[in-house]
This record gives C-alpha cells, structure tokens and sequence, in this order.
C-alpha cells in the first residue's frame, strides 16, 4: 500500500495504477466501508491529504496522506482538484494538491466521490425528498408492520430518522411513500413533490406502519383539482373524522347509491356540474362559490336550477347539502382505489 | 499447559472465513498483485530476492538523528557462527534506557535484521527506549534450533552488555512479528528455563506457535490473505523437516507445543481473527492466563495476517498499533 502510494505519486498514469485505484474503490463499496475510508483511500492512493465536504448534510471528512483523520485542515483552496458527488453539483472530494493532477489523481476523485455520494444516499439519506426515494427498501422495510423490530429500526437508521421523535408517512398518487421527520413545534408543510397527496398522522417511528394505513386512506379523499375532478390535492388523515369510515365500505367495484348516480349523470351531462356542484357544497357561501368559480351570481342560480333538477334533490337547504357532500366525496372514493 | 484448538476436533462446525475489514480487503486487492497468498519452498530464493529490494536501503534508522545505529557481531550460540545485532540507541539518553529487542519476521525462511524494525523505532521514539534487532540464520539452510538460539545468544549478549550499552536489564522487553513473534514466545520460554536474563515483557505480534497447522482458522482461510495454510505447512516443513506436526517437536521451536507457560513475563499479543494464526493465537493467550500470567490479547476483527504492516493507513491498522503502544507504555511506567 505504501509502495502503492509512493507509485501513484512518483510516476506517469498508466493502465496499471487506474486498474489499482479502480480495483481498490470496489472492493470498499463491496464491503460497505464509511465515508471516512473512502477518503482515507482517495489521501493514500493519490499521496496527498484529501477532503469530503458536503455542506447539506454536514458531513466533513479529512484524512491526511498516510492515513491519519485530521478534520481541521483550513480553508478549501478553489485551485486544489476536487470532483462533485452529483454532475452538476459543487465540488465535494477534494485532493489538497496543486500543480498538475494526471489521469490517475483525476481517476481517484471520480471513484471517491462516486463511492461517498452512494454511502451518503445509504446511511444518511437527502435533505429534501429524493433522498427518502433514493432508498425505497429501506422505506418498505421502515413501514411493514410484519418485519422484525431490528430490522425496522435499521431502516429508520438508514433514512436520518434515529433521532427523529415524531414522524410521517406521505402516500402519493404516483410513486412510492415518503417518509419525513415532523418537528415538535410549528408547522411543517408535507413534501408532496406537487402530487396528490395523502398526510398521515405524526407518530413515533416505530407507528409509521399506522401513519402509511392512515395516508392511503387519506389519498382516497383527494381529487385532481380539476374541472372534471374538483376537490383538494392534499388531505390530512387527521381532518376525515368520521368520513375515513366511508374509505372501508367504499370501492372502485362497490355499488354506487343513488345519490352518486345521479351526480356522475349530472356531470356526464354538463362540463361545469362537477366543479359547480363541489363549490357550492364546500364554500362558506353561493356567492363564495361564484367567485370561487369565476361565474356572475345569476348564473350560479341558473346552473343549480339546472343541476337540482338533474339530481332530483334541493342541494341548498343543509340536508341537501350534506347529501351533496356526501355524493362528492363517495365519488372520489369510488374513482380512487385502495393501495 | 495449552490445548491444540484442532480443526479435526472441532469437526464440521467451522464456518466460512470472517470476512475482511473493508478497508483491508480493498488494500489487499493490490497487495495480492506483488504476494500470493501460498509459497513453495522454491519460491524462497525469489522471496528473498523481493524481501532485499523493498526493505532496508531507504530506511533512515537515525530517525533524523534520534537514534545511534551500529552493527555489532556478538558471539552466536555455542560451536555456531557469530551473530549480527542491528542496535539502535536514542542520542539524548540521560539514564540507562529499556531496550526493545526485536525478533523479526519472514516465515522462518526470510527477512533480515531490518525486516519490521520501522514500528520498533517508532515505539523507540515514543517511549525513549533503545532497539536491538536480531539477524539469525534462516531455514531450511538452517533447521531448529539454529534460529531460536541465534536469537536466544544476541538476547543474552544484549542483556551481560546492557551497562556497557546504556541499556538497563531491568527493562528487556523482547518483541517480534509473525515467525518473529512465534521466535519470541520461544525465546521467552528458554530465558525462563535458563534463568536468564529476566525478561520484563513479550510483545507477540499475529505469532507463529503451532507447528501443526490445524486450527480451524488455519483451515477457515486457506487460499485467502496472506500467509495461508499452505505456505504455513512450508516455513514450518523447512523449519523442522519431516518432524513438522509429529509428536517430538519442542516447544522452543513452536511454543503452542509447551506443557507449561507459567513464569513468564506479562504478554502483549495480537492478531487478525481473518487470518491463518487466529485460534493458535488466542490458545496461547488463554494458556497464559490458565498457567496465572499476565497476558493482553487483541482480535481485530477483519484483520488478515500482517495487514497493520502492508496496510498502516488502515483504521484498524492504526489502532492496532494505538493498542501496543498504550500497552507497552503501561508496562514501562508500572
């Protein structure tokens, strides 16, 4: 190894030396070495100190060129030869030389970095969401209730979740679950990526597998947001309260009752039913929904005037109105599948 | 009084080998490239031949000045040639200093007086101690007991001159690696048995005790690492020929053949658990204890034979070397 070293450095890149460095890199990613021995190998193989820096996950490494961990090595000089953990990203290995680098310096930065960024997916996940469906295992291991108590608490490890006093699932329409860490105090908005999303409540870890049940329920009570499908794109399980039973009685294959009939042939028949009807049912007023809606008052009046006659009840009096939200929400639920 | 940990007793319960440290599986990888894993005795001559180009030359003994470095030729054992000892005293000794006396390592078959005395200086350095180096003929020229009373005759030189030296014979602390180790538990065996000198410690680094090579780690990781079962079964064919493994072999050639290890000086000892001498290792430890010694011993998981000197950088490597220097320092300051 030292005679190793001592070749890199003294003499011209050739086939050989990339081989060693290549071979060497792959057998640490084979045997799951740290973060600290992938720069350990980067300072040995290339005879110089070398440096990990990665500011989003606060993660520092230094190891001088003999081997020994030596953090405090002072500012990064922009004009050492560094290489980025993601293509475009800013630089993140770092070999603490100047003059002119040869192919194998250049060859020991790209498999370091390319080894740390895959140890640094695995045992500390991304700040923001990709990161959590950067290891989708882990996640389908954190949330089966029948895997072993181990092997859930190696999963929460694996995705920054040690320490984590209250957490969440989030169950999106397309892709899989996430999971994210919900903080003691102040709001937290979900990371839905912009999908139909339904929130699970804040649990301890090991309740997660509870949190994911309750947020596919939840992502059966969303809509697109569309015309055809108006409603909300977000839905807390904590907000169903008495509405998460209907999620159990209610299928793509269950029948519809009447009310939903009529609804689905009032939205069959006009363009404007769907999102009409959903305002009027959920605003705190017709001339909220008219606004919500875009449309003049009177013609607000002229379209339930039209629709109650399709749906053959009075969607304004409060009973109607429940019936209505009713119809609209049993919709959702006969469109959206259970996961 | 020690027990063979044989594979044959242990029948079909030995596992598949441990697995190698991360770091020093990758290292491997490129030590495997300039050594193979198995030697013949053909090879010896070649490996000796390596042995010079690698070692030696470039090794500035004097640590910048540090240290004073002489050859000196002793008188060898008894109707035997003489003896070379490679001895190096610091230069700002005030009183008489401990002396580590080094027993290097090489399969009983290679290696020189230079062979692993980097890591005695940089104890020597560390601790104010002097380091003698012992050169011994090497088999199969030279069977047992040539090598054992070479080392045992520098040790007794080193020990009547200490006053001449600067060294004080108080503090003799005999060391060695792989067959140096092996050498320095034997060595330690016939001091005690001769009455001479009184050693105060034995560093047994990843030793070679058991001439009869059927440990189950011996059988674990043949084929892998370095220094397997088959190259193993040579050093100690070329050692003691066709008595290897039969029921005559002293214990001053392989000391996992002693009857009784008591009254010996406290031991350091350790090894690789990924390595050929992992059980014979740990026998000899528990042997130590059982008999009411003093001993230390330390199994570094993932550890193949030799990866501290192939691979220092390691971080195993490095606290393997933490973990003799905080021991040795324990006993010179006790």
């Amino acid at each position: 190894m030292k005679e190793l070293a001592g070749r890199l450095a003294a003499l011209d890149p050739d086939a050989g030396a990339a081989l060693q460095v290549i071979a060497y890199f792959d057998r640490l990613i084979e045997g799951r070495a740290g973060l600290e021995s992938l720069v350990r190998g980067a300072a040995v193989l290339s005879g110089c100190p070398a440096r990990l820096v990665d500011e989003e996950r606060g993660v520092r490494v230094r190891v001088e060129a003999e081997g020994t961990r030596r953090d405090d090595g002072g500012p990064l000089d922009p004009a050492w030869p560094s290489a980025p953990l993601t293509p475009d990203g800013p630089p993140a290995v770092w070999l603490e030389r100047t003059g002119v680098s040869d192919g194998v310096h250049a060859m020991v930065l790209e498999r370091a970095a390319a080894a740390a960024r895959a140890v640094l997916d695995r045992t500390r996940g991304r700040a923001p969401a990709e990161a959590r469906q950067a290891d989708p295992a882990s996640v389908e291991v954190l949330l089966d209730a029948a895997a072993t108590e181990h092997a859930r608490r190696q999963a929460a490890v694996r995705l920054g979740l040690r320490n984590v006093s209250a957490a969440r699932v989030v169950a999106t329409a397309e892709g899989g679950p996430l999971v994210e860490a919900v903080p003691a105090t102040g709001d937290s908005t979900p990371t839905t990526g912009g999908r139909r999303a339904g929130i699970g409540p804040a649990v301890p870890v090991r309740d997660l597998p509870a949190s994911w049940a309750a947020a596919r329920t939840a992502l059966r009570f969303t809509a697109e947001g569309t015309d055809q499908d108006p409603g909300p794109r977000t839905v807390y399980a904590d907000e169903l309260g008495g509405l998460a039973l209907l999620a159990d009685t209610v299928g793509p294959t269950t029948e519809p009752v009447p009310d939903v009939r009529a609804l689905e042939h009032a939205v069959a028949t006009a363009p404007w039913a769907a999102s009409t009807l959903n305002a009027v049912a959920f605003s705190t007023s017709l001339r909220a929904a008219a606004a919500e809606l875009n449309v003049h008052h009177s013609t607000l009046q002229d379209r339930l005037v039209q629709a109650e006659h399709w749906l053959d009840w009075p969607v304004q009096d409060p009973h109607g109105r429940l019936r209505l939200q009713l119809a609209l929400v049993l919709r959702r639920l006969h469109r959206n599948a259970a996961r | 009084m020690t027990t063979n940990p044989s594979a044959e007793a242990q029948g079909s319960r030995i596992g598949p080998p441990p697995p190698f440290d991360p770091e020093l599986a990758a290292a491997l990888e490129i030590i495997r490239e300039q050594l193979p894993s198995s030697f013949s005795i053909e090879m010896i001559p070649a490996l000796r031949e390596g042995i010079a180009l690698s070692e030696g030359a470039d090794l500035d003994l004097t640590r910048d000045g540090a240290f004073e470095v002489e050859e000196r030729t002793v008188p060898g054992p008894q109707g035997a040639p003489d003896i070379s000892l490679l001895i190096c005293r610091p230069t700002r000794a005030a009183a008489a200093v401990p002396v580590v006396y080094n027993v290097h390592g090489g399969g009983m078959v290679i290696g020189d007086n230079r062979t692993g005395v980097g890591e005695m200086l940089d104890w020597a350095e560390e601790l104010g101690t002097a380091v003698v180096s012992v050169e011994y003929r090497l088999a199969p020229e030279h069977p047992h007991p040539a090598l054992v009373e070479d080392c045992y005759a520098g040790l007794k030189w080193t020990a009547e001159h200490a006053g001449e030296l600067g060294f004080d014979p108080e503090r003799i602390i005999v060391a060695g690696a792989s067959a140096g180790g092996g050498l320095t538990a034997a060595v330690a065996l016939l001091a005690r048995d001769r009455g001479t000198p009184v050693l105060l410690g034995q560093v047994l680094l990843c030793p070679m005790l058991d001439d009869r090579n059927d440990t189950p780690s011996s059988h674990q990781m043949a084929g892998l690492g370095v220094w397997d079962r088959a190259a193993n079964h040579m050093g100690w064919t070329a050692l003691l020929g066709d008595a290897r493994g039969g029921p005559d072999v002293s214990p001053y050639a392989a000391p996992a053949r002693a009857d009784d290890l008591s009254g010996l000086p406290p031991a350091f000892i350790d090894v690789g658990s990924a390595e050929t001498f992992r059980d014979e290792a740990v026998a000899y430890a528990s042997g130590l204890w059982q008999a009411g010694g003093r001993a230390e011993l330390h199994v570094w998981p993932g550890g193949f034979h030799g990866y501290d000197l192939m691979a220092p950088q390691a971080a195993l490597s490095q606290d393997t070397k933490a973990a003799r220097l905080r021991w040795l320092r324990r006993l010179l300051e006790n």
